[in-house]
């Protein structure tokens, strides 16, 4: 029994002892050792004596700089604070002018100054602008315009030329900027000069084609990649590229390719564009047709660097790693490869599809240096729909603009501004105010008097300020970006319009979910009039529409001042000619803004029929101002405005449902 | 362990019957034991045990005890920077290879004390800036100890301050580093460069290819794409604490607290303050302080003392005019301020500004247009100034706060130039927390109308009712743009009918067997559906007519980032309760659409799939219910979009009550529902679903018109 216990307790005993040497022996040994392990990583020392570590500025070193003067620009080179001068430019803004050319002058050329003159930046005389701009001729060497007079040592001069090779009088430049194509890093200077796309020989002055996607997704069956030729055309592959050596060409067939000729666009998710310098045209068919660009080492700046994300449209990879690089192309998510796609798409469209639009690039960046603080953000260049069309003059905050609420998570304010349009009969629209001001959203009402009587002294008592506005009689007046017009939202309305308070408050409601679009009662459609071969439009009832009337329509304040600051003179001038007219050109402006149709909301039938239509013209369906679409579409350079098929009701809208269920039950009444 | 703890408890029961001296010598034994398992235990759950310390592996040693490396008068010299350096020229990527995480990998040389023939240190060992620098790199995923496998080398030789060291000799210094080949991707950081009296922008010692981390870059030495234009580190980012004070209107409208300012430019400012005394402060150097008070923290005017950096915090804008350097340390006080720096310094060239977008957070005024800076300032709009100063203090708290920071933020510029494709984009660098967190980036942003021609694919999730799927099947290819149709077969113990059986279409029809019976099934990216617009659509839903999926089509197509359906159905908050509710009476408002009827864009079934937020989707197979509000959830959170709902109410057979059946159940169901929108609404940590009160008709839909000449007549009717 003794031993037996005896026994026990020894096996106990060693058991516990054997224990605590496994456990703690380890242990021991861990905490032994002076220097770590072999083969573990050893980062930066942690210092003992850290403390003693001296500061690599000593308190006053920095602010005992030896205060120096300003150095002056070294040698011939140049930048922004250095070589222009601002002060030229202040009141005015951005004035520009473009020096006549001598001798034979090219479409192109004549179609630049055309842009130039009719820009809102043209100036007339030498004297007045603050940007003399001089063309550079694509002329064989020796053969270059002498310096204009005011020359001035190239001060506040931008020399511009749509071809990479200016002729040798580049030597001379001085102090003025260069805006050329594709310009080689080495001696493009960020911030001053500014780098153009490379043009082909037949690029559209004006409009321009649209981009070539059709849908935001790759198609399934699409090759994942294109290789730019050296001959100018496109070779696409499939999905294997184990037989592109190291430099980028792939010289043997492997897999279902093709060779397109040059013309034709590439037909791939991605374009590879070797590090040639010709390749910069390969760039602009990729972005046309919304194939990623994957440009290998490219020697030269993109284009318009300074204000476009090229990250979001473009890949620059290293041409050294051509494997890394198709490997990360093939692995790339589909929502990076979404986001780049549609980015060539919208920055086609914004900036290079005509050269006039890449001359007005290349001025709205140069008068983005003069604002120099208050001008287009990251945001407003590198989104649709872009700088161009989203001016400075108007607001610098992007929540101010209709186009950037969701991005910003943001929403429209909740109030409009009735905007009434007394024309010549000069009834005051009693019985209008009273309805608009109806409206829980209603603001304020203006009462634009365009009428030769005078006004009524008396206007009845509203619920919202009234102000009469004196018009000028112009049909154009209508879109001016007047003062008074301080919410977002702007209901325009004809005297003669005949709403009822609840039309007003839907329409209201659904404009705040498309504050970029216009939301109207009344449509018109456009058509394509095969017999006569021009563009037509009729306000005949039809299953779609491409217009609604401003007679009644809620639509964003901006829409006035892009109407007033952006459309092309002449166009303002037909708008005054033939007042039926300002219907087509608002609609299509807004249109070339938002690539969108317009949206329609439902109108009680019975005034449809009871009044007479509203369309200022008169019951004629076809108004008047026949040539009014066609002159828009020849300004325009194509035809904005898109077709709807679709009318927003409210929700229950003559369901059979009790009426008393539902919020806009006016709207359903016979 | 258990057992000995058996073992121990059970001893002492036995020690009464022992011998008094052999009880002592067991007790005085057991005690050892029981002390060592003790001691044991502490090792084991000692809270900081050594082993799970970082510190392990990371030598302990001290600064002076660091090698001596002795130069050779003679020993070789790098050549001068080269201007033309660009990565592809100078950079060897072949070093970093491909990389699957795309990170860079960078070595740090170990320390060395180099000293001149005659024993004469070089420069300063290190400075502790540069040691908390080489410390952050270590501490970081890019750091390797493995020269070979190494893509930067950055040496341990310290040139933060060229006024610390003797150029011609670390030049050597460097020369002689094991991989130095001339410089190639090496990287150097630099924040005070050049030295008395013509000031270099950029650091003096030839340095051959290497990159150069430089604060205080000029447009002349800056190699755009190769350099990194770093900081200036002002050391009292980490001496003063200096709570974020809010952006708004402050008490000076432009302030000037640099000391060292050229005689020329204290006039311009003088005359500034001259003319708007109440608005504009011009400190100087404080020339009458007691003893024993910090002079770098105060400021004067005249005999006003003012405390720095605290008074920055009293200014909307502060002038950061060079000096004889063009970074100036001042930059980093005046951003940490939230006060928006007004940058007076002539081609200098920003810190990050080939990432970070400076036009946000300050204002860059030419040297000679100084004395008009009051009236530049003043052209900007208020609200315009209030983002500035936010966005100075987030880029001080992001990118200037810490050596850390700075050095991190260089290494990740570089690693973006050599992995594009991974690169992080402008809102990454750009945008604050705050607003990354409240914007939305639709993925389906460009305002695009689709082709009519494309079609879409109609997709039937199906379990075992097959007469009525032969009907769905028969209703939905009469719709003229129907171009496939899909159907998810998602019961496993039962085969599909035989080909025979289907019914005879005019598109493709292909059957998907499924390997599980869940409800995500229906939105899975499946390889067959090659248009962009597809139709959810379940196997009983046979009222809708040929019209009505016509016209949801051409719906969808006017907005392909939309959910585009059939019943709608509301979300509503239910004060009673404090949650919210799910609603399907008839109401006058919709936020979600049942997909049981439904358009959208194929690349949601990805995003569905793939990019679901926590632990959605497998709660909705599991509870094998809600797979429709969670797409909402989703297309709502990713577009900031409301759905469209098509054509008028119908009676659908309770749609969404698939998987059960009679209308006592009903209740349940909808309790279900609301549970599920509180789970999703709790996932998303937001409620994503907008509400809206309008709804698709055709144009002409119950016009006056004549019912032959509509594009859509049969649509409504019940």
């Amino acid at each position: 029994m003794q031993s037996w216990r005896r026994k026990s307790l020894r096996l106990a005993l060693s058991a516990s002892w054997l224990l605590v040497l496994l456990r703690v022996f380890p242990l021991l040994r861990l905490t032994v050792p002076a220097r770590p392990r072999a083969g573990a990583p050893q980062g930066w020392p942690r210092w003992l004596d850290l403390e003693l570590l001296q500061s690599f500025s000593q308190p006053g070193e920095l602010p005992e700089d030896d205060p120096q003067p300003p150095p002056a620009p070294r040698g011939d080179s140049c930048d922004w604070g250095a070589c222009f001068d601002v002060s030229k430019c202040r009141g005015g803004g951005l004035k520009v002018f473009a020096y006549p050319v001598a001798g034979p002058i090219s479409d192109t050329q004549r179609g630049i100054l055309a842009s130039i003159e009719s820009s809102r930046f043209g100036s007339v005389s030498p004297d007045e602008a603050c940007l003399l701009l001089l063309l550079s001729l694509e002329a064989p060497a020796g053969e270059c315009s002498p310096l204009p007079q005011q020359w001035n040592s190239g001060r506040n001069h931008l020399v511009l030329g749509l071809h990479p090779n200016f002729c040798p009088q580049t030597f001379q430049l001085g102090q003025a900027m260069v805006a050329k194509a594709s310009p080689t890093v080495d001696t493009f200077r960020p911030g001053f000069d500014v780098a153009l796309p490379l043009l082909p020989e037949a690029h559209p002055w004006r409009g321009g084609a649209p981009g070539q996607l059709g849908q935001h997704s790759p198609h399934p069956g699409v090759p994942l990649l294109a290789l730019a030729e050296e001959r100018g055309g496109w070779r696409t592959a499939g999905t294997e590229f184990s037989a592109c050596p190291r430099d980028g060409h792939c010289e043997q067939d492997h897999g279902p390719e093709q060779t397109h000729p040059g013309a034709t666009l590439p037909n791939a998710t991605f374009c590879l564009i070797p590090a040639r310098h010709p390749d910069a045209l390969h760039f602009l068919q990729a972005l046309q047709a919304g194939c990623i660009p994957v440009l290998l080492s490219p020697r030269w700046e993109l284009p318009f660097s300074e204000v476009i994300d090229w990250t979001k449209a473009a890949i620059v990879a290293d041409e050294r790693l051509p494997f890394q690089v198709l490997a990360a192309l093939r692995e790339m998510p589909a929502t990076r490869v979404l986001a780049l796609r549609q980015q060539t798409q919208f920055l086609w469209d914004a900036y290079f599809s005509s050269v006039e639009k890449v001359i007005h690039t290349t001025l709205e960046i140069i008068q983005d240096r003069i604002f120099g603080a208050p001008a287009h953000s990251s945001l407003l260049w590198n989104s649709p729909p872009g700088a161009l069309l989203a001016l400075p003059t108007f607001s610098t905050s992007p929540s101010d603009f209709p186009f950037y609420h969701l991005q910003r998570g943001s929403r429209p304010a909740g109030r409009f501004s009735a905007l009434i349009w007394v024309g010549a009969p000069g009834q005051p629209p009693l019985k209008l105010i009273q309805v608009v001001a109806g409206s829980q959203h209603c603001a304020q009402i203006l009462v634009l008097w365009s009428s030769e009587k005078p006004p009524p002294s008396r206007w009845p008592k509203t619920a919202v300020p009234l102000t009469v506005l004196a018009g000028q009689r112009k049909a154009s007046d209508r879109f001016f970006p007047h003062r008074a017009l301080s919410t977002d939202a702007i209901l325009s309305l004809d005297a003669q319009s005949s709403l009822t308070t609840s039309e007003v408050d839907f329409a209201f409601v659904v404009w705040q979910s498309f504050p970029e679009r216009m939301v109207g009662f009344l449509t018109w459609s456009h058509f394509w009039d095969e017999a006569r071969g021009d563009w037509g439009h009729t306000a005949e009832k039809a299953n779609e529409f491409s217009m609604v009337l401003t007679s009644a329509a809620f639509y964003h304040r901006y829409y006035h001042t892009l109407f007033t600051h952006s459309l092309p003179k002449a166009l303002r001038t037909l708008a005054d000619e033939a007042p039926s007219c300002v219907d087509v050109l608002m609609n299509s402006l807004v249109a070339a803004v938002t690539k969108l149709p317009p949206i329609k909301v439902p109108y009680g039938k019975q005034r449809l029929e009871a009044s007479p239509p509203l369309a200022p013209g008169g019951p004629d369906p076809q108004p008047p101002a026949q040539d009014c679409i066609n002159q828009m579409v020849a300004e325009f350079g194509y035809m904005p405005l898109v077709s709807s098929r679709l009318r927003l009701d409210p929700v229950l809208f003559k369901d059979p449902v009790s009426v008393l269920r539902k919020k806009y039950r006016s709207l359903e009444k016979p | 362990m258990c057992a000995s703890v058996k073992y121990n408890i059970r001893g002492p029961a036995l020690i009464p019957r022992m011998k008094t001296k052999h009880r002592i010598y067991y007790i005085t034994l057991f005690s050892v034991v029981l002390l060592g398992l003790i001691a044991t235990g502490v090792f084991q759950f000692w809270p900081h045990s050594i082993e799970s310390s970082s510190d392990w592996n990371v030598e302990k040693r001290s600064v002076r005890d660091v090698p001596v490396v002795r130069l050779p008068a003679g020993s070789p010299l790098p050549e001068r920077g080269d201007l033309s350096c660009r990565m592809h020229t100078c950079f060897d990527v072949y070093r970093c290879g491909f990389n699957p995480k795309n990170k860079i990998k960078v070595y740090i040389y170990s320390l060395k004390k180099y000293v001149d023939d005659s024993g004469v240190p070089v420069s300063n060992t290190i400075s502790r800036e540069y040691n908390e620098l080489l410390t952050a790199i270590s501490d970081s995923d890019y750091y390797t100890d493995d020269i070979s496998r190494a893509c930067l080398f950055v040496p341990s030789i310290d040139v933060l301050n060229q006024n610390t060291l003797r150029i011609k000799e670390t030049a050597q210094a460097l020369a002689q580093l094991s991989r130095w080949d001339r410089g190639t991707n090496h990287l150097l950081f630099n924040m005070l460069p050049g030295g008395p009296p013509d000031y270099n922008t950029a650091l003096d010692v030839p340095r051959d290819r290497a990159l150069l981390a430089g604060g205080g870059f000029s447009t002349w030495t800056y190699r755009q794409g190769y350099d990194v234009s770093i900081p200036v580190y002002s050391p009292l980012s980490a001496e003063v604490d200096l709570p974020e004070k809010g952006p708004g209107p402050r008490r000076y409208f432009l302030l000037s607290s640099q000391m060292a300012v050229h005689p020329e430019y204290r006039e311009d400012l003088e005359a500034l303050q001259a003319k708007h005394a109440e608005s504009v402060l011009v400190l100087d150097k404080c020339t009458n302080l007691s003893e024993g008070v910090p002079w770098v923290h105060r400021r004067c005017r005249e005999h006003q003392v003012y405390e720095y950096p605290q008074v920055l915090q009293e200014a909307t804008f502060c002038v950061v005019l060079r000096g004889a350097r063009l970074g100036q340390a001042a930059l980093s006080d005046v951003l940490r301020a939230g006060c928006v720096p007004v940058i007076v310094a002539d081609s200098y060239i920003l810190p990050f500004s080939e990432v970070l977008d400076w036009k946000r957070a300050s204002v860059v005024v030419p040297e000679e247009k100084l004395s008009d800076v009051y009236g530049i300032l003043q052209g900007i709009p208020r609200r315009q100034v209030e983002e500035m100063q936010r966005q100075s203090r987030w880029f001080w708290e992001a990118y200037f706060q810490s050596i850390k920071a700075i050095a991190l933020a260089t290494l990740q510029i570089i690693n973006d130039r050599i992995y594009p494709y991974a690169a992080l984009s402008y809102e990454e660098w750009n945008d604050p927390p705050a607003v990354k967190w409240s914007s939305v980036s639709n993925p389906l942003f460009l305002p695009l109308i689709p082709p009519q021609s494309q079609g879409f694919t109609a997709i039937v999730l199906t379990y075992d009712r097959v007469e009525s799927l032969f009907r769905v099947i028969t209703e939905v290819s009469k719709v003229p743009s129907l171009s496939k149709l899909l159907v998810v077969w998602n019961n496993q113990n039962k085969n599909p009918p035989e080909d025979s059986l289907w019914p005879k279409i005019r598109v493709p029809l292909k059957v998907v067997r499924t390997a599980e019976n869940k409800l995500s099934n229906r939105f899975f990216p499946y390889d067959e559906i090659e248009t962009e617009a597809v139709l959810a659509i379940d196997d009983d839903i046979i009222m809708l007519t040929s019209d009505e999926l016509q016209f949801g089509y051409e719906v969808w197509r006017e907005f392909p980032d939309r959910l585009v359906g059939y019943p709608g159905r509301l979300h509503l908050w239910d004060h009673e309760m404090s949650k919210w509710k799910y609603e399907s009476e008839w109401t006058n408002e919709v936020s979600m659409v049942l997909t049981g009827a439904a358009f959208y864009h194929k690349y949601f079934n990805y995003l569905y799939t793939y990019k679901m937020p926590g632990d959605i989707k497998n709660w909705v197979d599991a509870h094998m219910n809600c797979e429709d509000i969670a797409m909402n959830f989703l297309v709502a959170n990713v577009t900031g979009k409301a759905v469209i709902k098509v054509t008028p109410r119908k009676k659908f057979k309770c749609p969404e009550c698939t998987a059960i059946d009679g209308l006592s159940l009903d209740q349940t169901h909808m309790v279900e529902r609301s549970e599920c929108i509180n789970k999703f609404a709790s996932v998303f940590g937001t409620m994503p679903l907008k509400v809206v009160e309008h709804r698709a008709d055709p144009v002409l839909y119950k016009d006056d018109f004549p019912e032959k000449l509509k594009s859509f007549p049969n649509i409504g009717s019940l």
